[in-house]
């Protein structure tokens, strides 16, 4: 195992890997679906029992149209996501590719997504990926038909943001709990709580401009050198089924 | 068929953890499928067995998780090691020993797995992050342990696989 592991790392070893990865994207895809289902299976099943007294009034009538009602709701929620996708194509000026999450770390150390966009779709390791929502993260790794994308959360991850309201400069770091955002301290001014944690452009690795999330809570030490605000992140890792490849980019 | 049927478990034991189990989120930590069933299979099946189930469900893991192929195969590898020796020197009849063995097999699990990404040159986490996953992680495995060893008994014993010798 550890010669394999030694073995799989070399540069010279990276398509395989990538292609051996990629072989479980789609048995991933097909299992997230059913989770999907059953999710919304258990939806239907939740509103029945919180409406039971309603139920036994309007009778099988009203039960038919519940029914409708959940189908029509998950159907919503998929348009919204696939519009606000849409819509951030058309807005963000770059060339992109939509990839479905198919899967997620396996650990909790290391937070990552499996996309099903590799490769062959464009997608190479270093690119950055957004959802309608603001900025995910980075592709790691890319194989043929699938990539592991390393999230914000990732207790690894690093982005230079500006704060949109005190204009404060810092750096967000991954937490499984919260993001932190480390502020530089400038005399005077404090972040505010619900400002705008956004790309700065900063160090090249990342565009400028890409909402990462609010600022939820703030702590002040005259003896730090830094300040540190917690951040709600804009994107759900757990509730993220699509995601966008920025193509055109990549970090200096 | 005894291979297909542990094949079949660890092919579903990881798919579940990278699609659903992260859903269950307890402070920052999700349930270790994987682990918690190699470890089962070492308790019922024996060591050996447990290896050889522990380098297949690594295998799968370190399909789904950057880097190279191997870290989480070797840190299953601990895993299941120490679930053996704890079955091997302790009465494995008391239910609080497979909770036991899957606490301590998980702490041993995240020290290699870390150890490992680290000695390949790739990203650990901090000390201050590391710790309170562990503790969670050993948590939620060990809540986990009781029901899924009884899922994993009651399928062996309809495969009529003899349990290991202590």
């Amino acid at each position: 195992m550890v010669a394999l592991a030694v073995l799989s790392q070399q540069s010279w070893a990276a398509g395989v890997r990538g292609t051996a990865k990629s072989a479980l994207a789609p048995v991933e895809s097909q299992m997230m679906s059913i989770a999907s289902a059953v999710e919304a299976a258990t939806a239907i099943f939740g509103d029945v029992a919180s409406l039971r007294t309603q139920n036994q009034r309007l009778g099988a009538e009203n039960q038919d149209l519940k029914r409708q009602l959940a189908e029509m709701n998950a159907a919503a929620i998929d348009n919204k996501e696939l519009r606000q996708a849409l819509d951030y194509q058309r807005s963000f000026g770059h060339r992109t590719v939509a990839a479905e999450v198919v899967g997620r770390g396996p650990d909790s150390f290391s937070r990552t997504l499996q996309i099903d966009r590799g490769t062959a779709d464009g997608v190479q390791a270093g690119m950055i990926v957004v959802s309608g929502a603001g900025l995910v993260g980075r592709v790691r790794e890319a194989g043929p038909h699938g990539a592991i994308v390393q999230t914000l959360a990732d207790p690894q991850s690093r982005a230079n943001v500006f704060l949109s309201g005190s204009g404060l400069q810092g750096t967000v770091v991954g937490g499984p709990g919260a993001l932190h955002v480390q502020i530089e301290h400038r005399l005077g001014i404090v972040p505010t709580k619900g400002e705008w944690a956004i790309t700065s452009g900063i160090g090249g690795g990342y565009p400028r401009g890409l909402v990462v999330g609010a600022v939820t809570s703030f702590t002040h030490s005259d003896a730090a050198s830094v300040d540190v605000a917690l951040i709600e992140w804009a994107n759900d890792p757990r509730t993220l089924s699509l995601v966008i490849v920025v193509v055109d980019f990549m970090p200096s | 068929m005894k291979v297909a049927a542990g094949i079949l478990l660890m092919v579903a034991a990881a798919l579940l953890q990278v699609t659903w189990a992260s859903q269950l989120e307890i402070a920052g930590a999700f349930p270790n499928l994987v682990l918690i069933a190699v470890i089962g299979v070492t308790w019922t099946q024996g060591v050996r067995a447990g290896l050889l189930w522990a380098c297949v469900g690594g295998i799968l893991l370190d399909l789904n998780a950057p880097g190279p192929l191997g870290p989480h195969a070797v840190a299953l590898l601990a895993g299941a090691y120490t679930a053996g020796f704890w079955a091997r020197n302790l009465d494995r009849d008391r239910f609080l020993h497979p909770m036991g063995a899957v606490a301590c097999g998980t702490v041993l699990y995240s020290l290699v797995l870390m150890g490992a990404d680290g000695v390949l040159g790739l990203p650990i986490p901090q000390l201050d992050t590391a710790v309170p996953l562990v503790v969670a992680a050993c948590a939620v495995n060990a809540a986990l342990t009781l029901p899924l060893l009884g899922v994993l008994r009651w399928v062996t014993s309809r495969l009529h696989w003899e349990p290991a010798a202590a």
